[in-house]
């Protein structure tokens, strides 16, 4: 695997080829060109206790794209997306190795602080989970804790805002007021996209956002998030192959690979631009897995 | 069509039962079900009835008829003032008539003591004389009737009752017999035999349980004896416990289940949390009375804040009963707060954070609310318990008869459960009656205590 870093000036790029590639296929044509991304991992490995979940991840997830990472249950794509923004130090004993950057910060460099990092990069979660408040302190609560300056109607124009870059406006105008489980499944996700992009982070991370939803709740999802990308960095887990070819510009294929013991270690296979991955994939594994002979 | 043909034609009956088999298994299922329930609903019963039994017994003793025997007729009293009896109550004197005639009954060892207590007149001393007075108000330790108002006609009646006309109970009825049997009780007590050995007894229906009972202090006699002291100190001392409970318990909680990491340590500490809820509360009587009532002294008496006269003063004050019973109910707080944190799903943890709040910042807005019901529920079955302990505070040292009124954390304090084990303990029929009595007031203040919370439980799950 080659990756080499420019920290040049002018025209950053970075050269990621995907580890499976380069078993397969050593070619050049394997490389893919991508600007040097928001979030960068270099060998990124996460432990649960001495049980190695993933293993040596390298990623580059690119600027106002969205990002897909798609692979069977239980293949560390979910673990890969809660260690971007350290939400895996809620779970006891979980330990990233490796590298993850932040617009070239270290994240898990021990001077950082991970509510500064959740603060920049905001997820949405797999079922919607709103706070048991109202609709608007559902929203103006994310935005209160990290210090908003605004007066009243400034954070009432922020509360709409969000509302609106969410697609909810319309729907709850009236009903502010009220609690945000009155809302109906698809939209209370809606409200949880809003509760994250009120408080203007960089980079949303998104864990199967729709896959508790129906295909119309599913639909609107996936038309804010391709609204979304215009002003932020998506990165979303899906089980839903379609959904990563409707929406997403680059996917990464993780799979799950059984070590000596009998472990299930999971592994990035391919990481390409999404119409590449769906129509040629390099390793013949993405190649089984989308078309549906295993998974 | 044909796929579902075909699987009903399919023969399984190698593997479940079918048909009149079929119909067997489900009845046997049924039955063994519907024995179950009659077992369960028996046991409920059972419950029932024992709950149902002892509150019987109690307002069965709690009012009842008796026969009284007055020292002094309020009518001879009226008479003697110079009013016609047939015309004119005991209620109807005058106040000025009503000390006349207390004056006239009392010693005056009593009645100087009857107005150091509370005056009965601003401008002028009935038992006492104006040197004295001066003299004892200007002592170290002056009697509460230095500053106090002077008494008014309700509390001088009071006295004359207790002091003059003197009622005594020399028998007592149970509340079946009394309400059943009333002719032939009535009968028994006007009967010659009866008479001859209680002269000038008379029947009278009594509810031991009365505003009088609620609202006097510890006395002597059955007949007037009340609770209000008991009452204060109960209130007292519950207002402590949970003062210092509530709080503690609450952020060890926190901790335990929020912020500290899985360790060896906290697991030690969880261990012995859950040990500590089980442990007899004598024992914690014993904690009180080695650290709070003696090693504390100084600070449990209020002596550091110049309170309280130095013959008079130790440690057995409300603030360590209510910090002993504190402690006792600190597991229960404990351990019920964790299981409401628990219960708390952790995608409301994880949206906190995700949005950059803080732990804490996440705890105080969301899964602290969320878990409140549960802490509460907790926090009042433990308030509960120490509401009706008994034994911890007679280590740490109850009194078991008191007049004066608490005034503060650090007085001299009795509790209900104290009061009702002291008077079940006495030989007289009519302490028993008003034990009974007393235990209605603790379950009337415990039931009023706990519907306030329920109260404050489901207006806080409904603003959430």
């Amino acid at each position: 695997m080659t990756s080499e870093v420019r920290m040049s000036e002018g025209e950053v790029t970075e050269r990621v080829r995907p580890q499976g590639a380069s078993q397969s296929q050593s070619s050049d044509a394997s490389e893919v060109a991508t600007p040097l991304g928001v979030i960068v991992t270099e060998g990124m490995s996460v432990y649960y206790g001495k049980f190695r979940a993933v293993a040596d991840v390298s990623l580059s997830f690119a600027t106002n794209e969205i990002s897909a990472l798609i692979g069977p249950s239980g293949c560390g794509k979910s673990t890969v997306l809660r260690s971007l923004n350290r939400m895996n130090d809620l779970v006891p004993g979980a330990r990233v190795e490796g590298s993850v950057r932040y617009h070239g910060d270290e994240i898990y460099h021990e001077d950082v602080d991970p509510v500064e990092v959740r603060r920049k990069i905001g997820m949405v979660f797999q079922k919607p989970n709103p706070f048991p408040k109202s609709i608007f302190e559902n929203i103006s609560w994310g935005a209160k804790v990290n210090g908003f300056k605004g007066n009243k109607s400034e954070m009432s124009d922020l509360v709409q805002e969000a509302l609106e870059s969410a697609a909810l406006w319309d729907e709850v105008k009236d009903k502010l007021n009220e609690s945000g489980y009155s809302l109906s499944g698809g939209q209370q996700q809606r409200l949880c996209i809003a509760r994250a992009i009120a408080t203007k982070p960089d980079v949303i991370l998104m864990d199967e956002p729709a896959s508790a939803l129906d295909p119309i709740a599913t639909l609107r999802i996936e038309e804010l998030m391709l609204d979304l990308k215009n002003d932020y960095s998506i990165i979303i887990v899906t089980h839903n192959m379609q959904q990563a070819a409707r929406v997403s510009d680059r996917t990464a294929f993780f799979n799950v690979k059984l070590n000596d013991q009998g472990m299930r270690t999971g592994r990035l296979v391919e990481y390409t631009e999404t119409s590449q991955l769906f129509t040629s994939p390099k390793v013949q594994e993405t190649e089984d897995y989308i078309t549906g002979r295993f998974g | 069509m044909s796929t579902r043909i075909e699987l009903q034609e399919k023969d399984y009956s190698d593997l479940f039962p079918v048909g009149e088999d079929l119909q067997s298994q489900i009845g046997g299922r049924r039955r063994r079900e519907g024995l179950a329930r009659i077992l369960f609903m028996v046991v409920l019963i059972v419950a029932i009835s024992a709950l149902a039994t002892l509150l019987y017994t109690i307002i069965n003793a709690a009012f009842g008829m008796t026969a009284i025997i007055n020292t002094v007729e309020p009518d001879t009293i009226v008479a003697d003032v110079g009013h016609d009896p047939e015309e004119t109550g005991l209620a109807d004197l005058t106040y000025d008539e009503l000390v006349v005639v207390l004056e006239g009954s009392v010693t005056n060892n009593v009645g100087r003591r009857l107005e150091r207590d509370q005056r009965f007149y601003e401008d002028r001393f009935v038992f006492e004389n104006e040197a004295t007075w001066s003299e004892i108000c200007a002592s170290s330790q002056p009697p509460t009737g230095c500053d106090a108002a002077p008494r008014d006609k309700s509390n001088v009646l009071q006295l004359v009752n207790e002091r003059v006309v003197e009622p005594d109970v020399v028998k007592t009825w149970e509340l079946i017999p009394s309400l059943f049997e009333r002719e032939a009780i009535e009968a028994e007590i006007r009967s010659e035999e009866f008479q001859a050995a209680n002269p000038g007894a008379r029947p009278e229906f009594r509810a031991w349980l009365n505003w009088q009972f609620v609202t006097s202090p510890q006395s002597p006699n059955p007949e007037t004896a009340g609770v209000r002291t008991a009452i204060l100190g109960s209130l007292w001392v519950i207002a402590l416990t949970v003062l210092f409970a509530f709080p503690v318990g609450v952020g060890a909680a926190i901790y335990l289940e929020e912020f500290a990491r899985p360790n060896r340590l906290n697991q030690m500490i969880q261990t012995n949390i859950n040990n500590l809820a089980g442990v007899p509360s004598i024992i914690y009587g014993m904690l009180g009375l080695a650290i709070l009532v003696r090693v504390l002294e100084p600070i449990t008496s209020g002596s550091f804040l110049g309170e309280g006269g130095s013959a008079t003063e130790n440690g057995r004050t409300i603030i360590s009963a209510g910090l002993t019973l504190g402690l006792l109910i600190l597991p229960v707080v404990i351990i019920a707060s964790q299981e409401a944190l628990r219960a708390v799903p952790n995608s409301m943890r994880a949206a906190g954070l995700a949005l950059g709040a803080t732990k804490w910042q996440t705890i105080r807005k969301h899964i602290l609310p969320a878990a409140m019901p549960g802490v509460l529920t907790g926090s009042i079955l433990a308030t509960a318990r120490a509401l009706g302990e008994t034994a911890p505070l007679v280590v740490v040292g109850a009194s078991t008869f008191i007049i004066t009124d608490p005034s503060g954390p650090f007085s001299k304090f009795t509790v209900l459960p104290i009061q009702i084990f002291q008077w079940t303990s006495r030989p007289q029929d009519e302490f028993r009656n008003i034990a009974a009595a007393a235990i209605l007031v603790l379950l009337i203040l415990l039931i009023v205590m706990n519907a306030t919370a329920v109260f404050l439980r489901n207006r806080y799950s409904r603003s959430n």
